[in-house]
């Protein structure tokens, strides 16, 4: 009796017996509870820069791996993965030459172009340093306007930038070239000024005189080379392998046209590294030019030196676009097949150093399988010995000598065939230096 | 299976006495075949009193699929084949919206999140990610040094595989059908648990800044095994399993050569 009346008691007090809750009770707390939005009506995919590489010379941008912010903490000489790099704008064009990076955006604010890196030629302008406002910093670490004396600083638009060893060039829409940097050679445009001292020059050179607008600047190791929207080719500066393209052996230092075998061909891609150089028509042919010590023009001189633009007569298809290393070659054709010559690692493992015939890299390598059987190259881009390689999925693949970690693969032994980049995002467009590299990504949501 | 007719008896040879073809009462010794009296059914017993059933790769108890398993002699073809690491086909179901302690559709639910702002186009770029990442994976863990010109050649030809233990590594990500909130994806994969599945499932909805559940794992192939070949709960009789194993011989022995040299 004690029981029973205890037991209504707490009946009553309590109601419904908890036990484990039904299927119903369930659904019901799944339908009461709140519902987070964690992407914004307005969530766009964010453009970002990374780079990679040799960092002691401060072309990644990044102050704190070169000099650390906390005391225990150890610089960083070689970042051996992609990192991301904090840039102001939206970056949309990027350039590394031997030690230095410029970054320009399509903004039309005052500041259109950062630099970073080695300035001991004055190759990203005159950065003033703040503790001696007479004097330049030779090393810039992180990314510092470059002023560019513009006449419409507020309309006009930087399309592209170009490093060489030394030297820079910036290609405005409406304004020209403009050229800084080292110019013993001439490769800045300009006459050259016996014993003139680089170092904390503020003279930055503007270009105009070509047939048409120009559309590409192409910087090799000492030399540049202009496209216009004829299709024809200029060039300046060091030729002692040819790579002018003039016909002679000695330097220029004003931008002259280019003859031989490209003369009233309209030339739709140029691009050199080091001392060779490529150029593209629209008809798909591709033309040569410069040092041909390591076979890169093998196939149509046995000299080492070519000083005329000639034609590479290779029986591989139509070419979209090409790309010339320190060594090696690359070009892609229009069904997205790769092709490599010259010397060095070619990406087709360890026993292929040397070929003066265009050799297919297997599309298998780029991720193409019968899994996925629409993948192809859409860019492919050049160091001075490294080549990478741009799918129309958005993957980046490198292969060559892995200098100082440029390749950002995470391990520090050469590639010898293409291997892929783990970036988190989709690659837009990649710029190779020396020893490091820098890319343009789209993030992924 | 002890009912089918059984091995034949044994046969021996023995010299028998036997009558004389003269006449009287001389023995003569003949030869004559006679049975073993040993291999007499009734003296041994009934052939088969247990079997030995081996298991090939694990499946869940909320998984569903291809089951391997081999019976007598046949589990030393099953330690080959594993050592073979053939990939695996899974159909993984997905649900966008929620997230659960489990990753599967009956845990407790942890949270809700909005999925309207996801396409077909955003789910297919994490999936290639999520394929180059482990497509390095591959690369790492199978133990060839890059440099040859043999990892060169087998990697043209995509045979790179790890050939011992490793993490689970995802071959490749297809998008089936994609009608929001469920989505359904294939995945190869290899060294893998249904767990590890249902835990990318989840990792991609939080990629694509939501939250995803997963509702179904299926295998459809485990290395030469398909579901074709697989026998459904009603053709579980003797018949059916012979046949079954008289098809898969010639193709297993063809892999296995393959693979194992």
């Amino acid at each position: 009796a004690m029981a029973g009346v205890a037991r209504r008691l707490l009946c009553r007090g309590l109601g419904v017996a908890a036990g484990p809750p039904s299927t119903r009770q369930l659904r019901e707390a799944e339908e009461a509870a709140p519902v987070f939005q964690y992407a914004g009506k307005a969530a766009k995919r964010k453009d970002r820069v990374f780079v990679w590489g040799f960092s002691f010379s401060g072309a990644l941008g990044v102050p704190s791996f070169v000099r650390p912010d906390a005391g225990w903490k150890k610089p960083r000489r070689i970042q051996p993965t992609p990192y991301r790099l904090e840039t102001e704008e939206k970056i949309s064009s990027a350039a590394c030459g031997y030690g230095f990076t410029l970054l320009a955006s399509k903004t039309r604010d005052i500041t259109k172009v950062w630099g970073m890196g080695l300035n001991k030629d004055s190759q990203l302008g005159f950065q003033r340093s703040r503790r001696d406002q007479t004097k330049g910093y030779e090393y810039v670490l992180e990314p510092s306007p470059i002023p560019l004396p513009l006449e419409k600083p507020q309309q006009t638009r930087v399309l592209q930038v170009s490093c060489g060893r030394a030297h820079s060039l910036v290609l405005t829409d409406s304004e020209g070239v403009f050229t800084m940097g080292n110019n013993s050679y001439g490769q800045c445009g300009r006459k050259v000024v016996e014993d003139e001292i680089y170092s904390g020059s503020h003279v930055i050179h503007q270009l105009k005189e070509f047939d048409s607008r120009v559309v590409q600047v192409v910087c090799g190791q000492d030399h540049s080379l202009f496209r216009t929207k004829k299709g024809s080719v200029y060039a300046c500066g060091w030729g002692a392998d040819g790579q002018t393209g003039l016909g002679h052996y000695n330097i220029t230092s004003v931008p002259t046209k280019l003859h031989g075998d490209i003369a009233g061909v309209n030339i739709i891609q140029v691009s050199s590294c080091g001392d060779c150089c490529l150029a593209v028509s629209d008809e798909g042919d591709v033309f040569g030019w410069g040092n041909s010590e390591y076979l890169q023009l093998a196939s149509v001189t046995e000299t080492t030196q070519v000083n005329v633009p000639r034609h590479l007569p290779f029986k591989i298809g139509k070419i979209k676009e090409a790309a010339c290393g320190g060594t090696g070659n690359v070009v892609l054709t229009e069904e997205g097949n790769v092709f490599v010559w010259g010397y060095g690692i070619l990406g087709k493992g360890p026993n292929l150093a040397e070929t003066a015939v265009p050799e297919m890299i297997p599309p298998s390598l780029f991720g193409w399988s019968d899994f996925s059987p629409d993948v192809r190259v859409a860019h492919v881009r050049c160091g001075l010995s490294q080549f990478a390689a741009l799918t129309n999925r958005g993957e980046l693949f490198v292969w060559g000598k892995n200098l100082r970690g440029c390749l950002g693969t995470g391990r520090m032994e050469d590639q010898y065939f293409p291997w892929r980049v783990t970036v988190p995002g989709e690659v837009v467009d990649v710029a190779c230096g020396v020893d490091h590299m820098v890319s343009m990504v789209r993030s992924f949501t | 299976l002890n009912a089918a007719p059984g091995r034949v008896p044994r046969q021996r040879v023995r010299f028998l006495p036997a009558p004389a073809p003269g006449g009287g009462g001389a023995v003569e010794l003949v030869a004559a075949r006679v049975p073993v009296l040993a291999d007499h059914p009734l003296v041994r017993g009934p052939p088969f009193r247990k079997l030995k059933i081996g298991a090939g790769h694990r499946l869940d108890v909320k998984a569903s699929g291809v089951f391997v398993l081999g019976i007598g002699h046949g589990n030393k073809l099953l330690t080959e084949l594993y050592n073979c690491h053939l990939t695996k086909v899974y159909t993984v179901g997905g649900l966008f919206g929620k997230a659960t302690d489990d990753f599967s559709d009956t845990g407790n639910l942890v949270e809700k999140t909005t999925f309207d702002h996801i396409t077909r186009e955003k789910l297919e770029r994490i999936l290639a990610v999520i394929q180059g990442t482990n497509q390095k994976a591959l690369l790492l863990y199978s133990n060839i040094d890059m440099k040859t010109q043999e990892a060169y050649e087998l990697a043209v030809k995509g045979l790179i595989r790890p050939m011992g233990k490793s993490p689970p590594i995802i071959t490749a990500v297809r998008c089936l059908q994609f009608a929001l909130p469920e989505f359904q994806l294939e995945i190869h994969c290899l060294h893998e648990t249904q767990q590890y599945l249902r835990k990318m499932v989840h990792e991609i909805g939080l990629e694509l800044k939501s939250s995803a559940v997963c509702t179904q794992v299926r295998r459809i192939r485990d290395g030469v095994f398909t579901v074709d070949d697989a026998l459904p709960r009603t053709q579980w009789n003797l018949q059916s399993i012979q046949e079954a194993i008289w098809n898969c011989q010639l193709k297993v022995e063809t892999e296995l050569e393959k693979t194992l040299g």
